[in-house]
């Protein structure tokens, strides 16, 4: 890999061990790390770091992660992975309502970190010809609304239908990308950062799982088609609601 | 005693009630006495004023009339006079001194033959003498009757030596002779009865407020307070019980925070070694330093789950149980695939309940992982409202529970003996947690020895 395109990541933790630790692990793993201490420092690096990617503690002395991530998103779209308190649901749910990209609960294991981080990266890569899509704070499709934030999913009534992590992650996979038929390799890759070891039957399973909540007849399904060749597609006119519209 | 209530209120009113009877009938009893008095003396005094319309009709009379003139007389019942020649009265029975006392012979002996009607004829000096002051033995003689039975038998010596015996039985006395005595009777123990009643409940009220309060302390220890009110020694009580509520909650609440902060505090140093880990070299080690520190985060969530009480925080929202519930069995399919014949899910495909969907997955997961590691299985069960209650069920094939731990594993950092040191681990917060979030949804988790053997967790909703 050459080191001019490796991407740029910048950490910001106020616990010195654990900052050079991850910067360490990171590197080692193929990322350049920028690692600070607070957001005072972090405002400074930002104007020419040229980051790809913040990883952001929230629990901080000082300006809050939460503000810090908010300053970062009126300025620019940089994705953001956040390291939230376990337990601290109300702090993840308003940390993903601002616009952060993904979160990972502290105390958090490295290598699935690494693995949003890459996931993330993606993401962003795939829209570098066009304009980044900030994250969405909901998608409306067939009455359903699926709520990334809060990792929900409300039916037509608006009763919630609890859904795996899996079945989650497939669902929001689809609804990024409606009318996009995605083969199972493309969706194993695009979960692979939150399953611990995905394989191919297991986004049948999570497809048929899904179907079987959403009353979509297996035999004819209406919201998630199956694509001859392999492959899933949300068959549905998905409305994005973006964080900035509605964001409290 | 069967007869001895179990109850306060029950007691004190069986005590006042026997009080209240034993007054009753001694009062009764007195009652009855005087009457008993005043009907003798009634009866005295009517005998008496007979003797004296016999005694004067008999004087009065001409001897050859003086048998019809006698029969004529109207004699209450019990009393007969006949004239004879021999005095009947001498040498009967004594009379005895309180019948005596009645007719108040002695102070002035029989009453005598009215004064100003004593001469139409000239009277001898026999009848003059007993006109002055009639003399027992010589004018009258009187006795008991035979078998010491109430009345007497009194002879009178008429001017002309005839004898008047008057043969007197008193009736005996009726003391309990009344037609509104037995309503009276009954009407006022029914009314006492009712008010003692009434009033023994009133006062043993409070006990049973107390001990509501105390049950609700039970469950939750930030109940609402009791109200200081009443009589002093229950306003006493429940200021005392409320003292007692509060420092049982401040103790509580700084364990919460103790465990809360430890919790908090080790997440630090739990992400350190974490990275430590990642540049170890002997892949073995790291991978089960990994496996070890996955362990001690797990107990660290779920004590702070605990003492977070998160299900009191999360919002309750409408939620399809029944896809709550294949979830759950999904996910620990998916966590131990080799599990995935062992988990089941039965029951409708769709049940919409009011709940708090985070918590309530969590206490089911919990029940479920439990049963998989005790049980060998978890067979989850809907069944639709019924009575007011759904019931969500659990269902293993391991070796159940003894029916005398089964309140003690829903105890914190309980854990049966065995399980303690197995491979399976275990938090002994997996219960608690479960009850603690049903219970702040109005429902319970309670858990049962399945006939068929293994044991069968159910978590109960309000409908």
């Amino acid at each position: 890999m050459v080191m001019e395109a490796a991407p740029h990541i910048l950490v910001v933790d106020d616990d010195r061990e654990i900052r050079d630790l991850l910067a360490r692990f990171l590197e080692k793993h193929g990322l350049r790390v920028t690692a600070v201490r607070d957001a005072r420092e972090a405002r400074r690096m930002l104007p020419n770091g040229h980051f790809q990617l913040i990883v952001l503690d929230l629990m901080m002395p000082g300006e809050s992660g939460l503000d810090f991530a908010r300053f970062v998103r009126t300025t620019s779209g940089t994705p953001i992975v956040m390291l939230t308190a376990m337990g601290e649901e109300t702090d993840r749910i308003i940390g993903l309502e601002l616009g952060a990209d993904d979160y990972v609960p502290k105390p958090f294991n490295p290598r699935e970190l690494l693995a949003r981080i890459r996931a993330v990266l993606r993401r962003a890569g795939e829209a570098s010809d066009r304009k980044r899509d900030l994250p969405a704070r909901a998608f409306h499709f067939a009455g359903w609304v699926l709520e990334p934030a809060r990792r929900r999913l409300l039916n037509p009534d608006g009763v919630e239908v609890p859904l795996t992590g899996g079945e989650f992650d497939l669902l929001l996979a689809l609804a990024e990308r409606p009318n996009r038929v995605l083969t199972r390799d493309m969706l194993l890759d695009l979960l692979r950062g939150r399953q611990a070891g995905p394989f191919d039957r297991a986004i049948d399973v999570a497809v048929s799982r899904l179907r079987r909540k959403m009353e979509d007849d297996g035999r004819n399904p209406q919201v998630i088609k199956t694509v001859r060749g392999g492959g899933y597609v949300l068959a549905a006119s998905v409305e994005r609601v973006a964080v900035a519209d509605s964001a409290p | 005693m069967r007869l001895w209530p179990s109850s306060l209120a029950g007691r004190t009113a069986l005590v006042l009630l026997v009080g209240l009877i034993v007054v009753q009938v001694a009062g009764l009893t007195i009652h009855a006495l005087d009457r008993v008095d005043i009907q003798n003396l009634a009866a005295a005094r009517l005998s008496a004023e007979r003797v004296r319309a016999l005694i004067r009709t008999a004087v009065f009379s001409p001897p050859a009339s003086r048998e019809s003139a006698v029969d004529d007389i109207d004699l209450p019942p019990g009393m007969t006079a006949e004239l004879s020649d021999v005095p009947e009265a001498r040498g009967g029975p004594p009379l005895p001194p309180p019948m005596r006392e009645l007719l108040r012979i002695g102070a002035a002996g029989p009453p005598p033959p009215p004064r100003g009607q004593a001469a139409p004829s000239s009277p001898p000096p026999a009848h003059r003498r007993m006109q002055l002051r009639p003399r027992e033995g010589r004018d009258y003689f009187i006795s008991g009757l035979e078998g010491r039975r109430p009345g007497y038998l009194l002879s009178v010596r008429l001017p002309d030596g005839a004898w008047l015996n008057v043969h007197a039985a008193l009736p005996p006395p009726r003391p309990w002779h009344s037609p509104t005595f037995l309503i009276a009777f009954i009407l006022m123990t029914v009314a006492a009865a009712g008010l003692t009643l009434w009033a023994v409940r009133r006062l043993t009220r409070p006990v049973r407020l107390l001990a509501d309060a105390a049950e609700r302390l039970g469950r939750d220890v930030n109940a609402a307070p009791l109200p200081e009110t009443g009589p002093s020694e229950v306003a006493t009580a429940a200021a005392a019980f409320n003292t007692m509520a509060s420092r049982i909650r401040r103790f509580v609440q700084d364990r919460t925070e103790m465990l809360a902060a430890i919790g908090h505090d080790l997440r630090t140093p739990i992400t350190r070694l974490r990275l430590r880990a990642e540049f170890m070299d002997d892949d073995e080690q790291r991978a089960k330093m990994l496996a070890d520190l996955a362990e001690m985060e797990k107990m660290i969530g779920a004590t702070l789950a605990f003492a977070r009480d998160e299900a009191a925080t999360e919002p309750a929202t409408p939620v399809d149980l029944a896809g709550l519930a294949r979830t759950v069995v999904d996910e620990a399919a998916d966590a131990a695939p080799e599990a995935t014949e062992k988990l089941s899910y039965d029951g409708p495909s769709h049940l919409t309940v009011r709940a708090r969907p985070v918590a309530l997955k969590r206490a089911l997961a919990n029940l479920v992982g439990n049963a998989l590691a005790y049980g060998g299985a978890a067979r989850v069960r809907l069944v639709p409202p019924s009575n007011g209650q759904i019931r969500l069920m659990v269902e293993d094939d391991g070796p159940g529970i003894p029916a005398a731990d089964m309140e003690r594993v829903f105890q914190p950092f309980q854990r049966l003996e065995g399980s303690r040191n197995r491979e399976t681990g275990g938090t002994g917060l997996g219960l608690p947690i479960a009850r603690n979030i049903l219970r702040a949804h109005g429902g319970d988790v309670t858990l049962a020895n399945r006939p068929a053997g293994g044991l069968v967790a159910t978590m109960t909703l309000p409908a």
